[in-house]
């Protein structure tokens, strides 16, 4: 039976997205059997509703908001839980400054020399709120703009530039833990071997 | 503050260089504020550590989520889809 016009744009458009929404689903959710499941059900609503995409818009970043919803139903009680009422880019950059001092005499530029970086950066990803995570994936992963991010997101702009700083500290904060942890660098208040 | 303001390029302190850093990564600073955090981080060893160690991790972050293009989900979705109506072209 022939294709309609109808399914034929749907695959132009949505399904030429799906690697794409796999990736997203992937880094959302750091569970590959729950990624597909969510991959699968935006598209069964991207079908459903696809009479109302308006032509012209971008598909992708649609995908990306019908995943992200579908995977907020499957993690309500985390995003309630998260307070992201007074953040602001400037106080997560004064709270990186204190930080950096400790981070940089502790081995900060030889950490991603040391480490397996690709699990590490996905296995930090993971334990950033979703409010923030998701920030880094639209903007740092997909590559989309502050702008765009937004229009997925329904937040203003200067909301993404204050989870993204905020996001991105939080990541370099778990890869140095990692790190200390891994015993690859030195905890910055831990005494010299062999000191007093 | 100073480093939204238009005009000359001012001296950044390290905390005004340590608030500037993700908007200084991402170019979203006027011109003017681009080079006061670059004097900034060119005299400054401690920032210009913290400067490349961020750089580099966001130019690790999308290294580490490779695309999957993923064929045999492709199939289950396809399989989903059918059941809702979808005609795919090769059927």
């Amino acid at each position: 039976m022939p294709e309609t016009p109808r399914d034929a744009g749907f695959d132009a458009q949505v399904l030429a997205a799906l690697p794409h929404v796999v990736r997203f689903a992937r880094s959302l959710a750091h569970d590959d059997a729950l990624a597909d499941d969510l991959v699968q059900e935006t598209y069964l609503r991207a079908y459903r509703s696809w009479d109302t995409f308006k032509p012209g818009h971008d598909a992708r970043r649609w995908l990306f908001t019908i995943c992200r919803n579908v995977y907020l139903r499957h993690r309500e009680r985390e995003t309630r839980m998260v307070d992201t009422s007074g953040e602001t880019a400037e106080l997560e950059s004064l709270a990186a400054s204190v930080e950096h001092g400790a981070a940089t005499r502790g081995g900060l530029g030889e950490l991603l020399d040391r480490i397996d970086v690709a699990p590490a950066i996905r296995n930090a990803l993971a334990a950033v709120p979703e409010v923030y995570r998701t920030a880094v994936i639209l903007v740092d992963v997909e590559g989309e703009s502050y702008e765009m991010a937004a229009e997925v997101l329904g937040v203003p702009v200067g909301t993404v530039r204050s989870r993204l700083f905020r996001a991105r500290r939080l990541l370099q904060q778990l890869l140095y833990r990692h790190a200390v942890d891994a015993g690859i660098v030195r905890a910055p208040h831990s005494p010299e071997p062999g000191g007093a | 503050m100073m480093i939204r303001d238009a005009g000359q390029p001012a001296l950044l302190d390290c905390r005004e260089a340590a608030s500037a850093l993700y908007d200084f990564l991402d170019g979203r600073l006027i011109d003017a504020t681009m080079t006061s955090v670059q004097q900034h981080i060119d005299t400054c060893a401690e920032c210009a550590s913290h400067y490349a160690f961020a750089r580099r991790v966001l130019d690790l972050i999308p290294t580490s989520f490779p695309i999957d293009s993923s064929i045999a989900l492709r199939a289950r979705i396809v399989a989903s889809l059918k059941a809702e109506g979808y005609r795919e072209e090769r059927d």
